[in-house]
């Protein structure tokens, strides 16, 4: 510290090693309470964006009921949890009985830009009305602009009852990619 | 074993990289300053001179100022999860309690940094008041700062609210009817603060829109004007002259030392509080249960204990012309108070006073908190069937204050509905023979486990 910087007036001022210590002190005391306010605000703060939407399997029906070959559209409600609050969505689905008895279910949003699709009867086929992409019973693409397969939702059959667990995919990409 | 050369050289490596960050900063800071010209700016923040050295005792104001900031800071983080309307904010408290990390830290530190916020005020105040450091040229000062106090006090009344659980709401209720027995505006003064006749979602987002945007705007203005005026007229110093004049210090770096040390200690108390104390909330608030008696923050409890005491006609001098008056001396302290001494020891009539109202505010606190205390002792028979009820899964079908199945009864009160011992040992040892037609199986209960059980039925009831 040159002559010029020293404090004038006469105040008593604490200088060389005694003012690193007060420094340093403070510095330290700074620091312990930016952490420890740091660490729990912030990992509050961003701990939902690393929580993974928690899925159940839900009943949508009845495989009885299903014939081969033949898709069925299935609607059943699921709950959704959004933060603190449960909501009841109603969600369909379409599953189609395969000859040996097990059950494919397709997301009912189409692959192209998430339209609902339809099964056309005569057709035998699959129809998304907004830009005409069709697919055939196993979910292939069979025209337009859709880039992929229709997505394939985990399905199981216990107890006579199909079960589902439902997911939604990006739209657009040729890879089916979770949301 | 440990290997030494390695903390050796650890250490060497965190001395190196300190020192490193501490020349970044100096060199960030002179960029700084050769373009702003700061070193001014800093002389004035810091070098404030300090009438008799730095000390101690000095500390309490930093303190309170350090804790609105935390109670700021937290405040936002909870704002990100809080809803405020009486179908939501309960959950979303819960939720913050239960299921964001670090959520229930957070409302800890925000919990308990306003008990702490105003104890610091009160020992702030009472140093002030010690010193006489509000006579002249400090009026001003005292009387924003009682503002101040004032400020912070509503925040806690309209922070109670917020989670929305019985305890709140009633509190609440009691709180704005208070203020409904002021005569000829207290009618109108309720209505304006529930927001119409009934405490409601109304109630409950002007609460929250006050405690979080009002309240801080007027606080942050009240702590800017208290500021400047300690600025204009500076701190008081030792209560005699001659010591004051003996020496004098610079604000940097021992009192900035001090009061580092001093918040990092309250820092440490409130965030080992929040760690160690668990904040539970009461049942979601419920408007038709009239028989829940609240209890108020520990702050207000002294004034509640008073409330106990007038009854009748009586009732209006505590409800609002004590306090009033009380207010009303606190901000005009200064000119009641017009020796011109600052040693207390030669201020006896000021001290009394002074000691008096500490002893008559502290002696109902202790009395409060006495019966708080005298009355929910739990028995360990109690303890002992909680116990019970959860190692046979009573929980499975039944409910107790929204935790359980819904299948059977809910006996969040069933005390009070059955306050009948021999009725509950009968029902357990054999459900169907006092309630026919009942599902529930008999539990294999050994006769200690039986009077434990009913124990802890009878202690269900609603909370007093
Ligand atoms: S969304 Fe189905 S074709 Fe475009």
């Amino acid at each position: 510290m040159t002559e010029a910087e020293l404090p004038t007036g006469g105040f008593s001022t604490p200088v060389g090693s005694r003012r690193t210590f007060f420094h340093w002190i403070t510095a330290a005391a700074a620091v312990f309470v930016g952490i420890g306010l740091a660490i729990p605000m912030v990992g509050s703060l961003i701990s939902p964006a690393f929580v993974r939407r928690r899925r159940d399997w839900v009943d949508v029906g009845a495989v009885d009921e299903l014939f081969p070959g033949h898709p069925t559209q299935l609607d059943h409600v699921t709950t959704i949890r959004d933060g603190w609050m449960e909501t009841k969505a109603q969600k369909a689905v379409w599953a189609v009985k395969q000859p040996q008895g097990d059950v494919k279910v397709f997301s009912p949003i189409c692959t192209h830009l998430g339209c609902g699709y339809r099964w056309d009867d005569a057709e035998k086929k699959f129809l998304c009305p907004c830009h005409g992409s069709s697919y055939d019973v196993d979910g292939r693409v069979l025209g337009g602009p859709a880039p992929r397969p229709l997505d394939l939702l985990p399905a199981k059959v216990e107890n006579g009852r199909l079960l589902v667990l439902y997911k939604e995919f990006k739209s657009g990409l040729p890879r089916s990619v979770e949301l | 074993m440990l290997d030494w050369d390695i903390v050796a050289c650890n250490s060497e490596f965190i001395i190196q990289n300190l020192s490193f960050v501490n020349e970044m900063a100096s060199r960030l800071y002179a960029w700084l300053d050769s373009r702003l010209n700061l070193k001014p700016v800093q002389r004035t923040l810091l070098d404030e001179p300090i009438p008799g050295g730095a000390s101690w005792i000095y500390v309490f104001g930093s303190a309170t100022l350090f804790l609105f900031v935390l109670q700021a800071t937290t405040g936002m983080f909870l704002a990100i999860y809080y809803a405020p309307t009486p179908d939501h904010a309960y959950d979303s408290v819960r939720f913050i309690e239960t299921e964001i990390t670090f959520g229930w830290f957070v409302r800890g530190l925000h919990h308990w940094g306003a008990s702490a916020m105003v104890v610091a005020i009160g020992l702030h105040m009472l140093q002030t008041f010690l010193y006489g450091a509000y006579k002249s040229p400090r009026e001003v000062m005292w009387m924003v700062g009682v503002v101040l106090f004032l400020i912070v006090m509503t925040f806690a009344f309209t922070g109670y609210l917020l989670p929305w659980d019985q305890t709140a709401y009633w509190a609440t209720q009691v709180g704005i009817n208070m203020v409904g027995t002021v005569p000829l505006v207290g009618d109108l003064f309720s209505r304006v603060l529930r927001g119409g006749e009934t405490l409601g979602a109304l109630t409950l987002s002007r609460f929250f829109a006050i405690h979080v945007l009002f309240l801080p705007a007027i606080l942050i203005g009240g702590i800017a004007l208290h500021l400047f005026i300690l600025r204009r007229v500076g701190p008081a110093g030792p209560w005699t002259d001659d010591r004051a004049s003996l020496s004098s210090e610079t604000f940097a770096p021992r009192q900035v030392y001090m009061d580092a040390v001093v918040i990092a200690g309250v820092f440490l108390v409130v965030a080992t509080l929040a760690f160690a104390i668990p904040l539970p909330l009461t049942d979601r608030a419920d408007p038709s249960d009239t028989s829940f008696v609240p209890v108020p923050e520990w702050y207000f409890l002294f004034y509640y204990e008073l409330l106990k005491y007038v009854h009748g006609p009586l009732e209006p001098l505590a409800t609002w012309i004590l306090p009033l008056l009380i207010v009303l001396i606190m901000m005009c302290w200064p000119f009641i108070d017009r020796n011109q001494v600052r040693n207390p020891i030669r201020r006896p009539v000021a001290l009394g006073s002074g000691l008096l109202f500490l002893s008559i505010v502290f002696g109902l606190l202790g009395i409060s908190i006495k019966d708080l205390y005298a009355v929910p002792r739990t028995d360990p028979a109690v303890a002992r069937g909680k116990a019970v009820y959860a190692q046979f899964g009573c929980a499975g079908c039944h409910r107790i204050h929204g935790e359980g199945g819904a299948v059977a009864p809910d006996l969040s009160t069933v005390g009070d509905v059955r306050p009948d011992r021999a009725w509950h040992l009968k029902h357990f040892r054999d459900p169907q023979a006092t309630s026919p037609g009942s599902f529930m199986p008999k539990f294999p209960l050994t006769d200690q486990q039986l009077n434990d059980l009913t124990s802890y039925m009878l202690s269900l009831k609603r909370a007093t």
